[in-house]
């Protein structure tokens, strides 16, 4: 049997598979907190993931509480978990625009929460609600106008956030930095064109892909891996499992860095 | 230094035209250095859409040109009224003459009703040898699981799935409390430490490594399971030497 990949001496993944973490801040851009209906998560509260998150050693997890996103938590408890793991936590302001006064009253409270709300969150499938509707409009300009990123559930295939529905609105937000939660997952094609006809505002996210056979090999090829980002939608998915699969992908150790926190920080900013 | 001996507990090779992917032993090798794999149990996909009979033959000859030792065979079973395999003691005969050390079936895609009735006579065979039988659960619904499980209680099954990737606690873990003979593999499942909670709720001894290849590649499992927090004597029956255990005790 020949060398594998975790005994092969100065790489990555010897280094985490030998001492469970490596010298690199991990960005995390794709969690929640908190319970859900369909999924027993005994590590979902704030102490049991920032223990889990520590460990592998990723500097900032960037999340929307399942309570926001799904039920009727508002964004600014949010903040105040992120104050008490200022050094780890940052945040998604979740958007329904089922409670457009919620996402008028948040939004306006958006600067004060730097710098730990980073952005928005658009969970477009869930609320049954296609994001070229109307209803999502006010957000929508609200991070253009702020060139922020939004992270949106993108699935192929479906009419809320497929596709067809992207494209549209890459097209409509110039300034929004688009990250494509799942990447469209299925929709592969699509993902590759809607990076290459973006004025370089579209990084496909990788939750739910790492450790599929072969599928970041050709997601860097299709775009490159300076437009994608690491994700796990912790706590769902083991933070191990997925840089597991990033590692366990074949490409260079400059693509792994760039999906695991350079392009992450290239977009943020060094200290954010 | 890797230093865990990995016995990888679901594997498929041959045709996948489903998913696109096709490897064969060769490949599946290639891949299993690449990792550090020791060694796999594997399937073969023509099962899926050939059937029992074709997938069966074409993996008993893919493993008689593999002179590695490292593969062991899973062959699918068919209700015991249509003869289309084998039967008796010449399916087992068969079975040890191909390196074949487990067995499956798959009820969905080849249509008949998992129980007593349509299988008993072969599935109390292989209870008798203590052949391990992997079983796929099916998504969202587990009542087959369930069913298949309290109609053979004294065979050793090996539950697998990888239909979704959402966490299968609630699905789970009453069969591992209540089924002693109940197995889980753990491919597909992504559950933060989750590993570490079967294990200590049901023993290190009832959770087989299994990637899911070639859905999944066999290295992001692996890291999981290194790192979940339990022992390494607890990850090493985990990675391998639980399988290694179940397949020495099978009688040919």
């Amino acid at each position: 049997m020949s060398t594998s990949i975790w005994e092969t001496p100065g790489t990555l993944a010897a280094k985490f598979w030998n001492e469970g973490r490596a010298d690199i801040p991990i960005c995390d851009m794709h969690g929640h907190m908190g319970t859900h209906n369909g999924i027993y998560m005994k590590r979902s509260d704030p102490e049991s993931m920032a223990r889990h998150l520590r460990r592998i050693g990723v500097k900032h997890l960037v999340f929307s509480h399942h309570h926001v996103v799904f039920g009727t938590m508002r964004n600014a408890e949010v903040v105040e978990i992120c104050r008490r793991y200022p050094e780890l936590y940052r945040m998604y302001v979740g958007i329904i625009p089922r409670y457009p006064e919620f996402v008028r009253e948040d939004l306006a409270e958006f600067d004060k929460w730097t710098p730990y709300a980073v952005g928005l969150k658009c969970l477009a499938d869930y609320y049954k609600i296609p994001l070229t509707d109307p209803a999502w409009e006010y957000a929508l300009k609200f991070a253009d106008e702020r060139a922020l990123p939004v992270l949106f559930h993108t699935w192929g295939g479906s009419k809320y956030n497929g596709g067809e529905i992207i494209l549209k609105l890459v097209q409509t937000y110039p300034r929004i930095k688009f990250f494509l939660g799942h990447s469209l997952y299925g929709e592969w094609d699509m993902a590759e064109r809607i990076v290459k006809e973006s004025n370089g505002n579209v990084w496909l996210e990788l939750t739910a892909i790492p450790g599929e056979y072969r599928r970041i090999e050709k997601l860097v090829a299709a775009v490159g891996s300076d437009r994608l980002l690491y994700g796990t939608d912790l706590p769902w998915f083991d933070e191990y499992q997925a840089v597991g699969g990033v590692l366990s992908a074949e490409i260079s150790e400059d693509d792994m860095r760039n999906i695991l926190y350079r392009n992450a920080d290239g977009i943020m900013g060094k200290n954010w | 230094m890797k230093e865990i001996f990995f016995f990888d507990a679901d594997c498929r090779i041959g045709s996948g035209p489903a998913i696109g992917i096709q490897p064969d032993a060769a490949k599946l090798i290639a891949d299993m250095d690449r990792f550090g794999i020791d060694r796999t149990l594997v399937r073969h996909g023509s099962c899926d859409l050939l059937g029992a009979e074709a997938g069966n033959r074409e993996l008993a000859g893919m493993l008689a040109k593999d002179d590695s030792g490292r593969l062991a065979g899973v062959w699918c079973i068919l209700p015991d009224q249509c003869p289309e395999l084998p039967q008796g003691d010449e399916f087992f005969a068969a079975m040890k003459r191909g390196k074949i050390r487990a067995l499956t079936l798959m009820p969905d895609d080849h249509l008949f009703v998992p129980c007593r009735l349509v299988i008993g006579r072969i599935m109390d065979a292989a209870a008798e040898r203590k052949i391990p039988v992997l079983f796929r659960a099916r998504g969202n619904d587990w009542n087959n699981a369930y069913s298949f499980v309290r109609e053979f209680p004294r065979n050793r099954i090996v539950i697998y799935e990888l239909w979704g990737k959402w966490g299968r606690d609630r699905q789970l873990r009453p069969l591992l409390e209540n089924y002693e003979n109940v197995f889980f593999s753990t491919g597909g499942y992504m559950v933060p430490e989750g590993l570490f909670d079967l294990a200590e709720l049901y023993g290190a001894q009832r959770l087989l490594y299994g990637s899911g290849y070639p859905t999944y590649n066999q290295g992001s499992g692996m890291l999981q399971l290194k790192h979940c927090g339990l022992s390494d004597a607890q990850v090493a029956l985990i990675a391998g030497k639980n399988l290694e255990k179940l397949l020495d005790e099978v009688q040919l």
